[in-house]
């Protein structure tokens, strides 16, 4: 591992306990810069609580959770976001009666620095800043390719493509890091391609920091630069793709009982 | 607002905006030709026109929350009742306050206090601006059910304060004697200026932060929006709104007392904002107009009717119930309102519907 690349995220023996229940056990995560890592698990493994520590949903009962350096732990989502940090949602959770265009434009509102009042009397800092906002966020759907769709209300545009919207509107938060919730989860095969090459894209043009949860091996095996396996609660193992695919113990855990998955 | 004001129909808005300033003329005739004719449909008409105008205020007021945050606050008849109170008390003579002050006397520091209608009303809206902030504390803290029950809470302790804070509020017996000089015209400058707030407000950042809470708490948390500091916005903005609106209605009616601010008003302006369409500014405006002039169209059902034989009783209170089956069918049937979420537009009216690019390519996934 190349250690003298900036830490972006870093998680240190982070554990929560619900009543007798240890959900996630001393878990120990890095990701640098620049880099994709995944978190893989079967089902009820911990990896949806682990990220809600990290979001801020949950603060963790042990352990303590870092953003570039700065401890973070039970810090309320918003603040996080104001941050960097940005994420998705594993059932897409959209603002669906409004336009593609306006969700991407909320996903901007965390950086206004005009108060309510001057921005309501449009005075002309925030006209500006409110015309830069649009400049983005048109820039930013011409990215992720929903350009032609941006006056659709967003319930009604396809689920590829509301994926995409949300990961757009993450990424209309600036963040350093984003982090995305089971992202090929109701995809077909060739939608979770396009959405393979999408990510890649986000990475090397938008010099992105990403942390997935995901359970399609095949997208997380192409995309991932490291892997981190959870299995009840703990780590049972982390390496690069090629180690994780071979690990004995990953096998019995995870893909053993089912040969192609 | 912009989308809304079509090149091709700007004459026509012109129009309808002449009619109307001309027609809020003839209703209540102000400056020169005050006293020198008649409001054209007779005060009856011109005062329900200025009521509905009022309540059109209070059903915007409280479409910020409920329609475009999303949260389900019943509070309005509080805020209205400090706005009102504090309108009567600073727009009353001290004479006329020592006359309506009869079973006690009025507290000293009341007893001079005097201001024109105008800073009376804005003091008024300022005042239930704080006493929004002040309860918004604990009760944005809730969510749904539970923020309607604090909410609808609060109001009936304000009107409990009015009935028992006999030195400030002459108790039971409400206040009376107040000015009545309040005009059509001024009251329609006022919805004016709310609605061009609005419209103009939903359209900027804050507008839609707000509208990101009502569609997702979760995800807009997740975008960076402080929850309790925008609903606090909107919260503190209606309470202002809802302040104005009952200084206005102290100011129309004359005469104030706790009774007209019971939680049954706070179900009437409901009924306003769902038959208007939560989220729709225009619809407020509308469903105000059509459930005040209702009813008083409906007084009928309260009377004595004899059609041929059958004779009718009349039971006082029938209204009600006649709109409590209306509010039923609205829900049932008909739960978007008029409008929907969505805003007037003579696009709309003509039958012209925006085309979508994704019905036009068909189902493409």
């Amino acid at each position: 591992m190349a250690d003298e690349r900036k830490l972006i995220l870093e998680t240190k023996d982070m554990s929560i306990h619900f009543g007798g229940l240890i959900a996630v056990n001393s878990f120990s995560l890095k990701v640098y810069e620049h880099e994709i890592v995944a978190i893989i698990g079967p089902n009820g493994a911990g990896k949806t609580t682990a990220f809600n520590m990290i979001t801020g949903v949950y603060t963790p009962t042990e352990g303590e959770i870092f953003l570039d350096g700065q401890k973070i732990n039970g810090i309320r989502p918003d603040i996080l976001t104001s941050h960097g940090m940005a994420r998705t949602f594993q059932n897409i959770r959209l603002f669906k009666n409004l336009t593609v265009l306006d969700n991407v434009l909320i996903g901007h509102h965390v950086h206004k620095e005009a108060g309510f009042f001057s921005t309501v009397l449009q005075l002309p800092k925030a006209a500006k800043e409110e015309e830069e906002m649009r400049k983005h966020s048109l820039e930013l759907l011409e990215f992720v390719g929903l350009l032609e769709y941006k006056d659709e209300i967003a319930s009604n545009l396809p689920y590829g493509l509301q994926r995409r919207l949300e990961i757009a509107r993450a990424l209309a938060t600036r963040p350093k890091l984003l982090l995305l919730d089971e992202p090929a989860a109701g995809m077909n095969p060739t939608e979770t391609e396009a959405l393979t090459e999408f990510i890649h894209e986000i990475r090397e043009k938008l010099n992105m920091t990403i942390l997935l949860i995901e359970h399609h091996m095949q997208l997380v095996m192409d995309i991932s630069d490291r892997i981190y396996v959870l299995e009840y609660g703990k780590e049972i193992a982390h390496g690069v793709p090629k180690e994780i695919q071979s690990n004995p113990k990953v096998i019995k855990a995870y893909l053993g009982e089912e040969d192609d998955e | 607002m912009k989308t809304d004001l079509n090149k091709k129909y700007l004459p026509l808005t012109i129009l309808c905006i002449i009619v109307l300033f001309a027609l809020v003329i003839l209703i209540d005739p102000v400056g020169p030709l005050e006293g020198k004719i008649d409001p054209i449909f007779g005060l009856y008409v011109s005062r329900i026109i200025k009521i509905s105008a009022v309540y059109a205020i209070c059903a915007l007021s409280m479409n910020m929350v409920n329609g475009f945050t999303g949260l389900f606050s019943l509070g309005q008849p509080g805020f209205m009742a400090i706005g009102a109170y504090t309108c009567a008390l600073l727009t009353l003579t001290p004479e006329a306050k020592q006359a309506v002050f009869y079973l006690e006397p009025i507290a000293p520091f009341l007893a001079n206090i005097h201001a024109p209608f105008i800073v009376a009303m804005i003091v008024g809206g300022i005042f239930a601006a704080i006493g929004a902030f002040i309860i918004g504390f604990p009760v944005l803290r809730l969510k749904g059910d539970y923020l309607a029950i604090a909410s609808l809470g609060f109001s009936e302790i304000i009107r409990v304060i009015c009935v028992n804070a006999q030195s400030i509020t002459n108790g039971a017996n409400g206040i009376n004697k107040i000015p009545t000089d309040i005009t059509a015209l001024l009251i329609f400058v006022v919805l004016a200026v709310v609605t061009i707030f609005m419209l103009v407000m939903m359209k900027t950042s804050y507008g839609r932060a707000l509208l990101s809470i009502r569609e997702d708490e979760v995800a807009a948390q997740a975008m960076g929006i402080n929850l309790f500091k925008h609903k606090m916005i909107a919260f503190v903005i209606s309470g202002f709104l809802a302040g104005i609106a009952g200084a206005m209605l102290a100011s129309i009616v004359g005469a104030i007392d706790p009774k007209q601010f019971m939680f049954t008003l706070a179900y009437t302006l409901l009924l306003m904002v769902v038959l208007g369409g939560q989220g729709s500014i225009s619809g407020s405006i509308v469903g105000a107009f059509i459930v005040t002039i209702a009813q008083e169209v409906l007084r009928f059902v309260d009377e004595p009717i004899n059609i041929g034989p059958i004779h009718y009783p009349g039971i006082s209170g029938m209204r009600m119930v006649v709109f409590s089956i209306l509010l039923m069918c609205i829900i049932l049937f008909w739960s978007r309102g008029i409008f929907g979420n969505k805003e007037f537009s003579w696009n709309r009216l003509f039958g012209k519907k925006a085309k979508s690019k994704l019905k036009k390519e068909g189902g493409e996934a």
